[in-house]
């Protein structure tokens, strides 16, 4: 024969042997013989074109005769489904509610820790760890073109009231932005929706002021105006002309505290009383945070060497003194790519307790569906046998089981997506209460759904692939024989069907212990004791100096706003603060380093560290928080002194609290007893009851009160100040001061103008929802395990019916067949409950060591036998109940029908 | 359950030549080809790969089936399978060809009015 067509029918024969199985058996030697006889024939009529055609046409209709049978495959599963509508919609209904638990786990990490959208490469961002920076070290640290590309150091978010007219006078808004050096956009790596960003060569000091402002602003507040760029804006009063739009989405480096305007340092000065004393030429003021973009190929801990070396330099030129880490180090990089600026033990924590929890989810699902297919594939093994005996193929059988499979994730996987939606937007809905912009958002993003979907999918195959083949080891004849049944067969303890199971309780258990934990924890946040009295407390922000008030004639206002509100607004008590307790849960209070002569025989000075509050007359008075010695601030403490807070100068009076009082004197009575912050000296005059510091925290951090006075606000401009009004039950109060306010002082923009119980409210709200959350995990977990154990026990009865047949033809009662059916379940229950009591005492170690509030319910419940015994009672019952109906369906065989199917 | 044979219409063309080669007598796959290609004149050729689809599809509509009756045994191949057309298939044939013939007069009458 000619080489060629000895060629083109191997390749022919080649490819026809790979077409389907069942394609095969019908025209599988038709089509060989047809390829023998043809190719001579074809050949002498058209030559090689003609066998290229030939090999063409077998090849292309080789993938189209797959599709066909996958079409027919798909058909026939939703045959299938359609006829066990109960299977099908559990294992919708698990993969769901599974499915969707994880996307919005992921979405909640992702909201935290995911990279901020518009930004560039984001993982070649780094800053320094919860340390800021000069200005004139950030631009040594920019020049450093080894270790960084590029640097940019900003101050925010800082806020603006924003005028939208021309007019002075006119009603101000209150935005947030960020007060940017040049390089803010180019280090970031975004690019303008419209106009212009920042560079070194247009931003001159001295300029007239400009802003970019973000999409979201030139959308909602300037109703997308084609016209945007080239207008003027009012910022603090002062006219800036908007020069750009930044990118869709972009909301500065953190997201997740959000920039609306980005104004240049250089031009800034005269808006922003942020920047007043000239920090951009003074070495000692660090508060820019800074965010570099290291250089190509550069690692974290090289640029971390280089900027401590030049950090150390740049001390010893301006002979400033700094503290070490254990590495000798004075700076510390982390990544800076991130939704909100976090360190590197959160982000892990974060990303380990997810990972956890998505893990526990997935498996128990996985497990779950796995033994339902698994109880369903031995339910049809009659089936199987017939499609055998009839020519079906194994591997055409497995494909079959595995596109029921695919099909049940698929649906699961999309109700899964409706789910987590659902759920992100409820959560995203309620705000954390918070003086700044904090925000986030657990709506799925695409690539969550995209990663959902995968996990779907490989889930289904993965899980589906074991029962599949599985179930077409049957033999067929046997299987025929006795009618769905397999032979008698020793209880096999570990096979596959039990380990799943077992493994689901395990997973179940350590799930349900952990949320019930985690709900512990947060149920003790929502009764909420704030150690004062909340009812009828309103608080008003005000920002006089960005309404255009002088420093001064902001100082004098608000220290006499007091008295001027108590005059008029029927108001009980009416005070002024820098923060109010409680009333954030994302705010840090500043920390201060305070010294206090050490009693006893050798003396000397203890370091502490407290936080520090500015707060005005009567202000515990007005919170309702009682003095346990001393007095409160008054009027006269308010007064600016000679020379404030020095060494020469009287001691500024300050308030303790107790817990600051027991760091600072040990148990000694600390009134009239000396601190110094620095070259500042203080006496104490008061000792207050400890308040809670915040809603996540259970402990009092040690504060010290000190007073807000004229001078503080003149060396500090930024200083905001919140008035505290505590109103007479059954009156508006808030709307009488506002009232107040307005005819006062027309020029002032209130903000934030709400009552205590309102923020609480708020905290409490995302507290409940984060606790529904968990305990929707929990009694998912219970569930499945139910539903896991309850499927693989009938199954369990449906393969014993004969042998439970005989038992019962030779006198077993139904007690004693219940017996034998439930010991098996017992078993497994057993095995999982010590497996995930061990799993969940670890990981609920793991969740002390995190929080604090966690913490201190864990020895409240640690020795609890109620908890302990209670969570693995809890779910035996259920499983045992889950084993029980199918044990009594047992009892019901009829012995004479069982043993005739022999 | 039999279908309606209007739904199969227009045929095909494969199927249409697949169908016509068995009117009149059974047919093995490689008949069939040589058959098509000799009534015309060699335009239409069924490979072999698109020729078993077609048949596939054919049987499983129900328009041909496998037919029993094989020739004497000294012509005969066991490797090969004979087709014939059912009662459906050559319903569906006779529509198809009264279809054609009313399209083939459509446009004869056409051209008449065009030679006025």
């Amino acid at each position: 024969m000619n080489p060629r067509l000895s060629i083109c029918l191997a390749l022919y024969r080649r490819l026809a042997s790979a077409y389907p199985h069942e394609f095969r058996m019908l025209y599988g030697e038709d089509l060989d013989r047809l390829g023998e006889d043809a190719i001579p024939e074809v050949w002498r009529r058209y030559g090689l074109p003609g066998l290229l055609r030939l090999l063409a046409d077998i090849a292309i209709q080789l993938p189209a005769t797959y599709l066909t049978e996958i079409r027919q495959d798909i058909v026939y599963a939703l045959r299938t489904l359609a006829k066990a509508p109960g299977f099908a919609a559990v294992a919708v209904l698990t993969l769901a509610i599974g499915i969707g638990m994880c996307s919005v786990v992921l979405s909640e990490c992702q909201s935290i820790d995911g990279p901020p959208p518009g930004v560039r490469d984001p993982e070649a961002l780094a800053t320094f760890y919860w340390h800021d920076g000069s200005y004139p070290y950030f631009e040594r640290y920019r020049d450093q073109h080894q270790v960084v590309e590029n640097a940019t150091a900003f101050l925010g978010a800082v806020p603006f009231a924003v005028g939208f007219q021309a007019n002075r006078s006119a009603h101000a808004e209150r935005f947030y932005g960020h007060l940017v050096s040049p390089e803010y956009f180019t280090t970031l790596g975004v690019t303008p929706a419209a106009g212009r960003f920042f560079s070194p060569e247009t931003e001159k000091p001295g300029m007239p002021p400009v802003v970019v402002i973000s999409d979201r602003f030139w959308r909602k507040h300037l109703g997308a105006d084609p016209l945007a760029v080239g207008r003027a804006l009012r910022l603090n009063g002062a006219p800036a002309t908007i020069v750009g739009i930044g990118p869709k989405g972009f909301l500065g480096i953190w997201p997740a505290n959000a920039a609306e305007l980005f104004v240049p340092l250089t031009c800034a000065g005269s808006l922003a009383p942020e920047l007043s004393g000239d920090p951009l030429h003074a070495p000692d003021r660090e508060m820019f945070s800074v965010v570099f973009r290291l250089a190509a190929g550069v690692k974290l801990p090289a640029a971390e060497a280089a900027l401590d070396a030049v950090t150390r330099h740049l001390d010893r030129e301006n002979g400033i003194e700094r503290d070490r880490d254990r590495k000798g180090r004075v700076v510390r990089l982390v990544p800076a790519g991130t939704m909100m600026r976090m360190s590197p033990e959160q982000r892990s924590f974060i990303d380990t307790f997810d990972v956890v929890l998505w893990a526990l989810v997935l498996s128990l699902v996985c497990a779950n569906l796995a033994g339902l297919l698994l109880a369903r594939g031995s339910q049809r093994r009659r089936e199987i046998a017939i499609r055998l005996s009839v020519g079906a193929s194994r591997p055409r059988l497995v494909r079959q089981f595995l596109t029921e499979s695919v099909l049940l994730s698929f649906a699961g996987g999309l109700a899964g997506i409706g789910f987590a939606y659902w759920m992100g937007h409820a959560i995203s809905s309620v705000g954390v209460p918070s003086p700044t912009p904090f925000e986030y958002n657990f709506q799925p993003s695409l690539r969550v759904l995209a990663t959902t979907l995968e996990i779907a999918l490989a889930a289904g195959i993965g899980f589906g692939l074991a029962p599949a083949l599985a179930s077409v080891r049957t033999k067929i004849g046997v299987t025929l024989k006795q009618g769905g049944q397999t032979p008698l067969r020793g209880y096999r303890r570990f096979g596959l069907r039990n380990l799943f199971v077992a493994g689901q309780m395990t997973a179940s258990l350590m799930l349900l212990l952990v949320t019930w934990f985690i709900v512990a924890g947060f149920l003790l946040n929502t009764h909420l004791d704030t150690g004062f009295e909340t009812a009828n407390l309103n608080l008003i922000s005000l920002d006089p100096v960005r309404d255009g008030y002088s420093v001064e004639a902001a100082a004098s206002l608000l220290i006499g706003l007091p008295d001027e509100l108590s005059r008029d607004s029927g108001a009980r008590a009416v005070s002024l603060a820098d923060s109010v307790p409680f009333a954030s849960m994302t705010t840090f209070e500043p920390k201060i380093r305070v010294s206090a002569p050490l009693s006893g025989p050798k003396g000397g000075q203890g370091l502490h560290s407290v936080g520090r509050e500015r707060i005005g007359a009567g202000y515990f008075a007005t919170l309702g928080v009682p003095l346990l010695g001393g007095r409160e601030f008054d009027r006269r403490d308010l007064q600016p002194r000679e020379a404030p807070e020095t060494k020469r100068a009287p001691a500024t009076p300050a308030i303790l609290n107790q817990t600051a009082a027991r760091e600072l004197f040990g148990g000694e009575w600390p009134l009239g007893r000396r601190i110094r912050e620095g070259e500042l000296n203080y006496t104490v005059v008061g000792l207050t009851r400890d308040v809670r510091s915040g809603p996540t925290s259970t402990t009092t951090d040690p504060t010290i009160f000190l007073p807000l006075t004229t001078s503080v606000f003149r060396g500090n401009p930024a200083q905001r100040a919140t008035i505290l009004v505590r109103g007479t039950p059954g009156r508006d109060t808030l709307g009488a001061v506002r009232a107040q306010l307005a005819s006062l002082h027309p020029d002032l923009t209130v903000f934030n103008a709400h009552t205590l119980q309102e923020d609480l409210n708020r905290i409490n709200s995302f507290v409940q929802w984060d606790a529904a959350i968990y305990v929707i995990l929990g009694l998912f977990a219970l569930l499945l395990a139910s539903i896991g154990l309850g499927g693989v026990t009938a199954y369990a009865v449906v393969r014993r019916r004969k042998e439970i047949g005989i038992r019962m033809a030779l006198g077993a009662g139904s007690l004693q067949v219940q017996g034998l059916v439930m010991r098996e379940g017992t078993v497994l229950v057993l095995a999982g409950s010590v497996l995930g009591l061990g799993g969940g005492f670890i990981l609920w170690r793991m969740l002390a060591a995190w929080s604090d509030v966690l913490a201190r319910t864990f020895p409240k419940y640690a020795d609890s036998s109620l908890l302990f015994l209670g969570a693995p009672l809890v779910l035996a019952s259920l499983a045992m109940l889950a084993c029980y109906l199918p044990a009594r369906r047992a009892t019901e065989i009829d012995p004479v029908s069982a043993l005739r199917e022999e | 359950m039999s279908r309606d044979p209007q739904g199969f219409l227009p045929l095909h063309n494969n199927w249409f030549h697949i169908l016509l080669s068995l009117v009149g007598a059974d047919q093995h796959g490689y008949g069939i080809m040589q058959e098509v290609l000799e009534r015309t004149n060699g335009t239409v050729r069924l490979w072999p790969a698109t020729l078993y689809g077609s048949l596939k599809r054919l049987i499983s509509d129900g328009l041909i089936e496998e037919s029993d009756e094989r020739p004497v045994a000294e012509l005969d191949d066991a490797r090969r399978r004979y087709y014939r057309l059912t009662r459906l298939g050559r319903t569906v044939l006779d529509l198809e060809c009264e279809r054609l013939q009313a399209m083939v007069r459509m446009v004869q009458r056409r051209r008449k009015q065009e030679a006025y």
